[in-house]
């Protein structure tokens, strides 16, 4: 299947004070054409910088990118032509109505009027506007702004999307409606570029995933292929009936106040099922979620701040 | 393409100039007030000195109305790079870098408009304007216009914060509109003074719209060479522009 985006080796790298600073290390990441890609990592793993390169608004420092068959560096036009992106903390114009951002952003990049207003119809409806469409900005919620952002390039006839943490602030049924219309998107082949750190959406809405963290891929590829390259692909909880030495042989074990948590492979779950039916100890098993990947892979919750951590280090 | 250029520019132009005009016409007066205020104190001052500045107030008047682009320009390309991340909606599109600054352009000549309209019409009462005066003065506004745009651009594509324009634009304004004799003839500066108001353009501006409205004597040579000079800073500055503003970060 043909590549939308091909990194290879891509390196950046920041200058400050007098030092320099690598936000991403050697990323070699191919996304197929018409794939939803969700790109996670902590604050300040690399996310957005990755994204801002991708979507030709930042250099990069060294290696390569294209993006649907066109270099980023040398050949920006070609690939300004067929993308589009809302940008993290981005906000709309708050003089301007729903329906009319999305209609002179189309205009902007070239659609005619008529066809402006038709895709504005449509993508103000599919993501629930259609009420506020001829509010202002101004007097809306931060959750419709959001929106608002969404639709302008959810109308456009971009090829592919960038979509820097898009759902910030919204909430859980404003969620979804984004996720309704990134999933239609994805329907009509268009490739979707995803950065985010819930990951409960990048499980929903991803049909591939990468890991990012301090500058590095640490995995990539389908929901299952990355849950097989775990160490332990179970995740048991025990109450009662099992003692700390126990269980320390199974697997990595956690105390949750009342209850242990081991990730752990299938044969010791079994095993630990087996015993826990015996004692009558409480137990509940399953595969490992995206949540628990991503601690297996990074050592660490996605919740964790990277910058505050380097802070932390140099201070 | 030169269709969906302009279709660009006109969909600029509507969401900086005509729709935030017709929201907040505020915005109108806000863009009237300091080139009215310093006619005001001319007037005043001409009148405790029994001298008539207003024709200088109004020449003057009508050139910081279209530097003033320049200014707003800056703050505007700031604020939408820097807070609402506007402008990396724009780099990410089919829109180039020279349609967004042409569009952003027009659409500050926009608020711009009623400050030249009255302007306009007082230099009928104050001014004497010479053959073909009216196409010069227009000439010249233009390459001021096109000399602010490329300058504003520039500077907002290297500032982080639309806080830093507010540093910016007063330091400019002393280099383009104090001390180059917008509002009054050279000869009222100190001698020592002339040339650094030489290097502003303004100064050459100001010149050839005080001789093209028959506010001061002209001769031929001095408004071609004042012409000459005002072409070299706009391409000058398109060209630092073209080659040195920020489009991409790097």
């Amino acid at each position: 299947m043909a590549s939308a985006l091909k990194s290879t080796t891509l390196t950046k790298a920041y200058r400050w004070g007098g030092k320099s600073h690598e936000a991403l290390r050697g990323v070699s990441l191919e996304v197929p054409k018409g794939a939803i890609l969700g790109l996670i990592g902590r604050n300040g793993a690399g996310k957005t910088t990755f994204l801002r390169i991708a979507s030709t608004s930042l250099l990069p420092t060294s290696g390569k990118m294209e993006i649907l068959g066109h270099d980023v560096v040398d050949d920006c036009v070609a690939v300004r032509e067929q993308i589009a992106v809302i940008p993290q903390e981005s906000r709309p114009f708050y003089w301007m109505t729903p329906r009319e951002l999305v209609f002179y952003y189309l205009t902007m990049r070239g659609h005619t009027q008529k066809d402006a207003r038709a895709r504005a119809d449509e993508a103000l409806g599919e993501l629930g506007l259609g009420e506020w469409e001829n509010t202002l900005v101004g007097r809306l919620s931060g959750g419709l702004r959001r929106r608002a952002m969404v639709a302008m390039v959810m109308a456009s006839d971009a090829e592919m999307l960038f979509l820097d943490e898009p759902t910030t602030g919204l909430d859980p049924v404003a969620r979804r409606s984004v996720w309704e219309a990134v999933r239609k998107a994805a329907r009509k082949n268009r490739t979707i570029f995803l950065t985010t750190h819930y990951l409960d959406e990048a499980e929903a809405l991803s049909s591939r995933l990468a890991l990012l963290d301090k500058g590095q891929l640490l995995a990539s590829g389908t929901r299952e292929f990355i849950s097989q390259k775990v160490k332990h692909p179970y995740r048991v909880v025990v109450e009662g009936g099992f003692t700390r030495g126990e269980l320390e042989g199974y697997g990595d074990l956690t105390w949750l106040e009342d209850r242990w948590m081991i990730f752990t492979g299938e044969k010791e779950a079994r095993e630990i099922s087996r015993l826990a039916l015996e004692r009558g100890a409480r137990l509940s098993l399953g595969p490992v979620s995206l949540e628990d990947i991503f601690l297996q892979i990074v050592g660490k919750d996605i919740t964790k701040d990277e910058t505050e951590e380097a802070e932390v280090a140099g201070a | 393409m030169q269709e969906r250029k302009l279709s660009s520019i006109w969909s600029i132009v509507s969401m900086n100039g005509f729709l935030p005009l017709r929201r907040q016409p505020l915005f109108l007066i806000n863009t009237l007030t300091s080139p009215f205020s310093f006619l005001f104190f001319l007037a005043i001052v001409g009148a405790v000195s029994n001298h008539d500045f207003i024709p200088y107030g109004v020449a003057g008047g009508m050139v910081l109305t279209v530097l003033s682009i320049g200014t707003s320009l800056q703050s505007d390309m700031t604020h939408y790079k820097a807070d609402l991340k506007f402008q990396e909606m724009v780099v990410a599109s089919p829109v180039r870098a020279g349609t967004y600054v042409t569009g952003m352009a027009l659409s500050e000549l926009v608020f711009s408009l009623p400050g030249m309209t009255v302007f306009t019409v007082l230099s009928l009462f104050y001014a004497h304007y010479v053959f073909l005066g009216g196409l010069v003065v227009v000439a010249s506004l233009v390459l001021v216009w096109i000399f602010a745009s490329a300058l504003g651009f520039t500077l907002a594509t290297y500032l982080a914060d639309v806080r830093e324009t507010f540093m910016i634009s007063p330091i400019i304004s002393i280099f383009l509109t104090v001390v180059p004799p917008v509002y009054y003839p050279i000869t009222a500066l100190p001698r020592w003074l002339w040339p650094v108001a030489y290097l502003a353009p303004t100064t050459w501006a100001a010149d050839l719209v005080q001789g093209a409205m028959g506010i001061k004597p002209i001769t031929l040579i001095e408004g071609v060479t004042d012409g000459l000079v005002l072409v070299f800073a706009a391409a000058l500055l398109f060209v630092i522009a073209w080659k040195k503003a920020q489009w991409r970060e790097t």
